[in-house]
């Protein structure tokens, strides 16, 4: 599904990613965690295309395709979805028109026919009520004064209206509360499937004790340092990235 | 009661001075003014409008919104608002705003699989929504289109 090889990649003149190397197969979920500062969400926003990052050397395979060529939407047709650390907001934009735009953008460069206004209804309720969020969320702007909580449920709601083949989630669990965090990490579950990869970055384990993921790696200064199976986000948390690094 | 809603673009090089007079006559008038500005490229645009209450006019009312709406980095946006006031039960009031289109906007838009040019027009709509609202159906959609077509080409 997706190989990344040697990445490197910088921001203004200062490296950040210094040789990544990572295989994701179909159906797998894999975690990125490590300190502030690692490069984590630098590598979910090069996969995803945000153009103030430069690519310096490496390459990054998705189902065949050189994705460093592609521009942002185009990755967002061949089903790579971004849920963002810090969704934007778009004032005046109603969330529904958003959401509507969205899913045909994509059905249309998948070939398939555009949703009808009450198709797409009936399927955004659907997906609201996996989140347990209210009808209300459709009418305000996008991202305009919701709550963090919200934010993010809103993210993974457009996960769920998408459909990615690789879903890369950025520290989606920061800023959520007990509640959320489990409703957040229920709506991811219900995404994992054969056919999917997730690409989970967090700096904490509890998001992983709802979504246990196949694998487990560690940045840090721009590496993988340490991969290993679920097991190896327990041993963090018990030991701290700096026990980690010293071992 | 006096409405006047307006959306003016500068792009290339255009210098655009737009706005409007209100001019209260009887006492208990009320008015809005709401302006859009929008600029790219090197434009300049300015809104300068007159707010004006004519002695008699008592308690007459006025607000007047205006926001204006950067994309890039090399135009500008000014507001003068004008008012004259011949009665001091007038109640005048001015709000202004100017913000820009974020590349972490476009960016966010261009995720959910939007080109570049449809996620600025989607900003850009919204930016505009409280103008285009209060057209009938078929002119918000004209004026959607025209917008759109205006901009082709501010980005990228």
């Amino acid at each position: 599904m997706l190989v990344i090889r040697n990445l490197h990649a910088r921001v203004d003149d200062k490296p950040i990613l210094k040789g990544i190397n990572l295989e994701i197969q179909a159906g797998e979920v894999h975690a990125i965690m490590g300190p502030n500062g690692s490069g984590k969400s630098t590598l979910s926003s090069v996969l995803a295309g945000r153009d103030e990052y430069e690519v310096t050397d490496g390459e990054v395979i998705y189902q065949g395709q050189n994705l460093l060529e592609l521009e942002p939407e185009e990755r967002a047709w061949a089903g790579i979805f971004l849920s963002f650390q810090y969704p934007v907001e778009i004032p005046g934009v109603k969330n529904i028109y958003l959401l509507k735009a969205a899913v045909n953008a994509v059905r249309e460069h998948r070939g398939q026919p555009e949703l009808k206004a009450g198709e797409f209804l009936k399927l955004v309720r659907e997906k609201l009520k996996i989140m347990q969020m209210d009808e209300a969320f459709l009418h305000r702007n996008v991202n305009e004064g919701f709550s963090g909580g919200e934010k993010k449920r809103n993210e993974i709601l457009q996960m769920q209206l998408l459909e990615p083949t690789l879903a890369l989630l950025d520290e989606t669990d920061s800023g959520l509360d007990v509640d959320a965090l489990k409703i957040v990490g229920e709506g991811i579950n219900r995404m994992r499937d054969p056919s999917r990869s997730v690409l989970l970055v967090t700096h904490y384990q509890r998001l992983l004790d709802i979504v246990k993921p196949d694998y487990v790696h560690v940045l840090a200064d721009g590496e993988i340092k340490l991969s290993g199976d679920f097991t190896l986000a327990e041993r963090l948390e018990r030991e701290g990235y700096e026990g980690i690094e010293a071992a | 009661m006096g409405e006047f809603y307006s959306v003016a673009v500068a792009g290339k090089k255009q210098q655009a001075d737009t706005g409007t007079k209100m001019i209260h006559i009887g006492p208990r008038t009320r008015s809005t003014i709401i302006s859009k500005g929008i600029s790219t490229a090197r434009g300049q645009n300015a809104y300068r409008g007159l707010v004006k209450v004519l002695p008699g006019a008592t308690d007459a009312r006025n607000f007047t919104q205006c926001d204006s709406l950067l994309i890039g980095d090399q135009c500008g946006a000014h507001t003068f608002p004008y008012v004259e006031a011949a009665e001091p039960s007038a109640n005048l009031e001015h709000e202004a705003t100017t913000s820009k289109v974020s590349d972490d906007q476009l960016f966010y838009l261009r995720t959910r699989g939007m080109s570049e040019e449809d996620a600025l027009n989607m900003v850009v709509n919204g930016f505009c929504k409280d103008v285009f609202q209060k057209l009938p159906m078929e002119f918000a959609v004209e004026a959607e289109a025209l917008l759109g077509i205006t901009l082709e080409g501010a980005v990228g």
